[in-house]
């Protein structure tokens, strides 16, 4: 690949990858024969700078920029760039990140503010722990006027790849939940079942465990499941309310449903998190998960009773406990943080989020549809 | 198996009854609510409590000791996969420019 002229400066994102040092080798080669003048090395936070226990993933990330900028300085010493500046930032710690849009904007205002004019993008680096990312990205990054490339790094192949995570915790916790399960439904002690249980198991973990995990399991994954296990019946309990409430609503003869459209931004992380609560959310009646556009939730209520109850926050509160611990959950209400939307009816507060080109029919009179529900 | 004394044959009746009531709940929703998203809604209820209570009544009937065991994981995996299928609905719904029904609409 032929080198463009770079004259302002380049901004690599950086995570732990097997093509990491390649690339901010190729970013120091290419940044001095360009006569660049500055090099930042950014990385993008998949954490809040609020939540409880991220000292370790703070410093976590600081420890790799500074790996990163020695790397960078040692590539520097032979090569004539004494102008050449090599700085390091954390971006995105004032919120979780969703979506190749959001990383692309945030490295858009970073560029911007810096002046500089060209994003390198390591052929590895995947945000969230999500591969399917980078693309996205390139194509979210490319309307905004920088210069975006991808370092001509050699990639290691995706056989090496499999093997070498293989060998972690995530095959050996893939292997234990399938053998578990298997167990379960079978009798360990009969040993038939026992060699059959292992074999699947172990087929299972290695076919699967690089999908079914994308993290390797930590301290905080024990703790993740006990605090699941309490938050079993307490949702049980808010199904069983919100059942017979519905329940009544749709056997009384009038159907006294006042259905809306409402928007919540909702402060857990992308992944897990946000599945967990937006399954959460659709299995309560009454409340129907049906979009996530990152942090905000769409989500169609049926009865006020049910609006007023999703804007309380309780399942939210929940998920932040168990995915965060306890001191998280502390929170205001999505209510008393203005985070909520009534996209319908009288008390709309903003519109319905439709895509302009979809051909979808638009609501022009929503706020004038104030008539009384009829009976049928 | 532990013989069926009559107080866990009374309790095998009620949770089968109102499995089948929350079932029948829902089924009439399905037909009288106006548009796919509240349907999706009342759908929902059939294999929440619907299933849970006649599960209940398997577990109860069989005995947890044995097969019972399994009913519970069967009801963790409809809870795990019915407010996906939900979502899939209601989301290719709303990506198709399905406005929601609200009051005063025409349609119903």
């Amino acid at each position: 690949m032929g080198v463009t002229p770079v004259a302002d400066g380049i901004v690599v994102p950086v995570e732990r990858t097997a093509t990491l040092r390649a690339t901010v080798g190729h970013a120091a080669a290419e940044a001095a024969e360009a006569g660049a003048d500055a090099l930042h090395f950014v990385y993008l936070a998949a954490w809040r700078d609020d939540d409880p226990h991220v000292e370790r993933l703070r410093q976590d990330a600081t420890d790799l920029l500074e790996q990163v900028a020695v790397w960078a300085e040692y590539d520097l010493e032979d090569a004539n760039a004494p102008d050449l500046r090599i700085e390091t930032a954390i971006l995105g710690t004032d919120a979780y990140l969703f979506g190749p849009g959001q990383y692309a904007e945030r490295l858009h205002e970073y560029a911007d503010a810096n002046e500089l004019g060209t994003v390198l993008l390591d052929p590895e680096y995947t945000p969230v722990g999500n591969t399917a990312l980078l693309q996205p990205m390139e194509f979210e990054l490319s309307s905004t006027g920088l210069t975006v490339r991808e370092a001509p790094v050699d990639r290691p192949s995706r056989r090496e790849r499999i093997v070498s995570e293989l060998t972690g915790l995530r095959f050996g916790a893939v292997f234990a939940l399938s053998l578990l399960f298997y167990f379960v439904l079978g009798d360990p002690t009969y040993p038939f079942d026992f060699v059959t249980g292992v074999a699947s198991a172990a087929i299972v973990a290695i076919t699967l465990s690089q999908v079914t995990l994308d993290h390797d399991p930590t301290l905080e994954t024990p703790k993740r499941i006990v605090r699941g296990a309490v938050y079993v019946p307490v949702l049980l309990w808010e199904i069983l309310k919100s059942n017979v409430v519905v329940a009544r609503v749709i056997l009384s003869p009038s159907l006294p449903i006042e259905p809306t459209t409402t928007r919540m931004r909702v402060l857990v992380g992308s992944g897990l998190p946000l599945t967990t609560l937006a399954n959460s959310i659709t299995l309560t009646p009454g409340t129907l998960t049906v979009r996530a556009s990152d942090e905000d939730l769409i989500v169609h209520t049926l009865i006020p009773w049910a609006r007023e109850g999703l804007f309380e926050g309780s399942l939210e509160r929940w998920t932040r406990l168990i995915f965060y611990g306890r001191e998280a959950a502390r929170l205001p209400t999505p209510k008393e943080r203005g985070d909520c939307d009534v996209l319908q009816g009288p008390d709309a507060t903003a519109d319905l989020p439709f895509a302009e080109t979809d051909g979808g029919e638009r609501v022009e009179d929503a706020a004038e549809s104030k008539s009384e529900v009829t009976d049928e | 198996m532990e013989p069926l004394t009559t107080v866990r044959v009374a309790l095998i009746a009620v949770f089968t009854l109102l499995g089948l009531f929350f079932t029948f709940v829902s089924m009439t929703g399905v037909i009288r609510l106006p548009d796919v998203y509240s349907r999706a809604h009342t759908a929902s209820q059939a294999d929440t409590l619907g299933a849970g209570f006649a599960l209940a009544a398997v577990a109860l009937t069989v005995g947890l000791a044995g097969s019972g065991f399994k009913s519970v994981l069967l009801l963790f995996f409809i809870f795990v996969t019915n407010p996906t299928a939900a979502h899939a609905i209601a989301r290719a719904a709303f990506e198709d420019g399905n406005v929601p029904w609200t009051e005063g609409d025409e349609r119903r």
